[in-house]
């Protein structure tokens, strides 16, 4: 009798599956993009475009991370990660062969659906290319939209990443890399298509380059730089429910039990983001009118 | 099934009989007082520190407690009303309900008022809820008790000892006891007051500053808090090089809490930190969620609190201070 409540499928694991580190390439500055192997492509759920998992690395502990590339059929998959602090560093250490851990898929992705037949317009900063990198890739095998541009901003030419990836995707969607330092002259940016500043500082430029106006747009970055986007198109017309922005905040649990990724606007103090996002919709962000 | 009650000579008959099968928590005879104790229960279910699994080296095995059956004797109504809430928080918590699961619940009715308590404005006593415990202790006398069994875990724990049935008019005779004890509560309008200046975000941001200033980070009203359920997580090491996650109670007052690798902190400012917990414990969209409101009404962090943050000098502040929509 004691153990049967406990045997039920609802109850939330905490343990992670054992993974390998399968190998890994270098792609810019403390960035690495790792390829990790599971014991099966059955054992975790299929990952929507945005999702994340929880990474663990014995001894060191246990941080979110996205999927760059899903499960394939043998269980290999991918994910872009930046050294910051004790998880990250004590990954960067490991070798091809050993054994982590990983749970999940956890939180709400990009809402695909809604994307169909749009303009979508993608700004990213930083780290925030990795939460895209599914998405992108999805669309540009499904070709559910109609048109897609990406934005990516980045401190200087060595913090890019995904760097083999932005090649490849040059010839799907228009791409527009800003730099706030280019670290060169005039004429080598304009040679590589390189604008300069923040996104924002380079929107007026990239919007007149396309030759369609976006209807959709996917924030993905630090949060100052998320709010100002979001602001600015509103601002250039677009409405509030066409703009989608991935949050982040520190995370335990991945499973609401934690509760160290709350949000602490008013009307959505009870949201958790590990399971409520990080996906969120602005308008859903913004304080209700009153009445 | 119908709550049935018997009568009792003491609450240590009950308990005798129930410690042949039963750890007895807390283990003291003389714990069926009506004063909370300082530290609540809740840690005998979610658990101040805890292993979640170990890893080897090549595999994560699971490490849920297996505790033997166990009684929490004697538990008021707002650490009973606490932990239907946290029975509600942590049910899909597969740490939390192999505790849980082990656990007999016997609570205690209030008679008259605790210091620092007000269970009767959060709907959380003074008299135990049936829902909330297997069976409940009332006293009618200083030889004589009415014992009230809720469920069939209760009566099952019963097996055994031989009680007379009580009177069907014990029932309204406890009622009526329950309310003049509720009528002894001190006017606590400034709570109703708080509740509503907090959920209609009418709380000027300089006060939450004021008391994020008083805030000691201490984690004292976190730590006893019967309903707090935040934790961290660390890992350590065995002698025999195998790997140990635990978790830990956490606190969202800790300036860290929310701190990213990245150093961007949501809630870097004290008064954000503070305005969570309250929020947290008073918020109409948990009160949605969980079917109450956080807070129980046992005052603890009132009692804790060396800045003078808990509740009742909190609410007083927000009532006289907060512009209210009337
Ligand atoms: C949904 C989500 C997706 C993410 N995807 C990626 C990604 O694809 N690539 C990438 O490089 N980074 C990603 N991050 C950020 C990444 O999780 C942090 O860089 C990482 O947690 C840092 O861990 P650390 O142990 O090295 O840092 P420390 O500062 O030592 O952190 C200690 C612990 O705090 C928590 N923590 C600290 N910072 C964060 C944070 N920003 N977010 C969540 N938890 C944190 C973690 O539990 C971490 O283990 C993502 C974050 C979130 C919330
Ligand atoms: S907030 Fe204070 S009074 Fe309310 S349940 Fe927690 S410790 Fe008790
Ligand atoms: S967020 Fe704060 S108030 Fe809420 S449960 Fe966690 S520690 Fe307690
Ligand atoms: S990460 Fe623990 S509650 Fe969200």
């Amino acid at each position: 009798m004691q153990n049967s409540i406990l045997n039920n499928q609802a109850f939330y694991n905490l343990t992670p599956i054992a993974i390998e580190l399968v190998d890994f390439i270098n792609d810019g500055e403390d960035a690495r993009h790792f390829r990790f192997r599971l014991p099966s492509p059955q054992s975790i759920d299929k990952p929507e475009p945005g999702q994340f998992f929880m990474l663990s690395v014995p001894g060191a502990g246990e941080a979110p991370f996205t999927f760059t590339v899903t499960p394939n059929d043998q269980g290999v998959f991918r994910a872009l990660v930046r050294k910051m602090g004790e998880v990250t560093t004590a990954l960067f250490q490991c070798q091809p062969g050993d054994i982590l851990g990983i749970r999940g898929p956890f939180g709400k992705g990009w809402p695909v659906n809604a994307l169909a037949n749009k303009k979508i317009l993608m700004v990213a900063g930083g780290c925030g290319l990795a939460p895209l990198a599914g998405l992108i890739d999805q669309l540009i095998t499904s070709h559910h939209h109609k048109h897609l541009a990406l934005v990516y901003g980045a401190r200087n030419r060595a913090l890019q990443m995904l760097n083999p990836e932005r090649l490849r995707w040059q010839q799907e969607l228009s791409l527009f890399d800003v730099l706030e330092d280019t670290g060169s002259t005039q004429a080598s940016t304009e040679e590589n298509h390189i604008l300069e500043g923040t996104p924002l500082d380079a929107m007026d430029s990239v919007l007149r380059t396309l030759d369609w106006t976006p209807d959709t747009l996917l924030l993905c970055g630090p949060e100052v730089m998320m709010s100002a986007a979001a602001k600015n198109f509103i601002q250039r017309g677009l409405s509030a429910q066409a703009i989608w922005l991935s949050i982040e905040r520190r995370m335990h649990c991945a499973v609401g039990l934690c509760g160290h990724c709350y949000l602490s606007e008013h009307h959505l103090a009870h949201h958790y983001v590990c399971k409520d996002g990080p996906t969120y919709r602005w308008d859903h962000l913004q304080p209700p009118e009153k009445n | 099934m119908k709550t049935q009650s018997y009568y009792l000579d003491h609450p240590n008959t009950l308990r005798n009989h129930l410690a042949k099968s039963y750890q007895i928590e807390p283990p003291e005879a003389d714990s069926a007082k009506s004063t909370p104790p300082l530290i609540s229960p809740k840690g005998q279910l979610f658990a101040e520190h805890e292993n979640l699994f170990t890893f080897d080296g090549e595999c994560f095995r699971e490490t849920l407690p297996k505790p033997a059956p166990f009684v929490l004797f004697g538990v008021q109504s707002c650490d009973l009303t606490a932990i239907h809430y946290q029975d509600q928080f942590f049910a899909n918590d597969p740490y939390y309900q192999a505790r849980r699961q082990q656990a007999l619940l016997i609570g205690i009715d209030c008679l008259s008022p605790c210091q620092q308590g007000f269970c009767p404005s959060v709907d959380a006593g003074p008299g135990v809820k049936n829902e909330t415990a297997d069976m409940i202790l009332h006293q009618l006398s200083a030889t004589s008790w009415l014992l009230l069994v809720c469920n069939k875990k209760g009566l099952n724990a019963l097996e055994g000892l031989l009680l007379n049935p009580a009177n069907e008019s014990e029932f309204t005779d406890r009622d009526n006891r329950i309310a003049s004890c509720v009528e002894q509560f001190n006017d606590d309008s400034y709570l109703q007051q708080g509740i509503t200046a907090i959920n209609q975000n009418q709380v000027p941001e300089e006060l939450w500053q004021q008391l994020g200033i008083q805030c000691l980070s201490c984690s004292g009203c976190t730590n006893l808090c019967p309903t707090c359920s935040c934790y961290g997580t660390w890992e350590r090491q065995d002698s025999n090089g195998d790997i140990r996650r635990q978790r830990f109670w956490d606190s969202c007052l800790y300036e860290s809490f929310q701190r990213e690798a990245s150093q961007h902190n949501p809630t870097e400012e004290a008064g954000e930190r503070v305005k969570r917990f309250w929020t947290h414990k008073f918020g109409d969209n948990f009160a949605q969620e969980f079917g109450r409101y956080g807070c129980v009404g046992c005052g603890r962090c009132e009692q804790t609190c060396p800045g003078v943050v808990g509740v009742h000098s909190v609410m007083k502040r927000i009532a006289s201070d907060a512009k209210l929509d009337t």
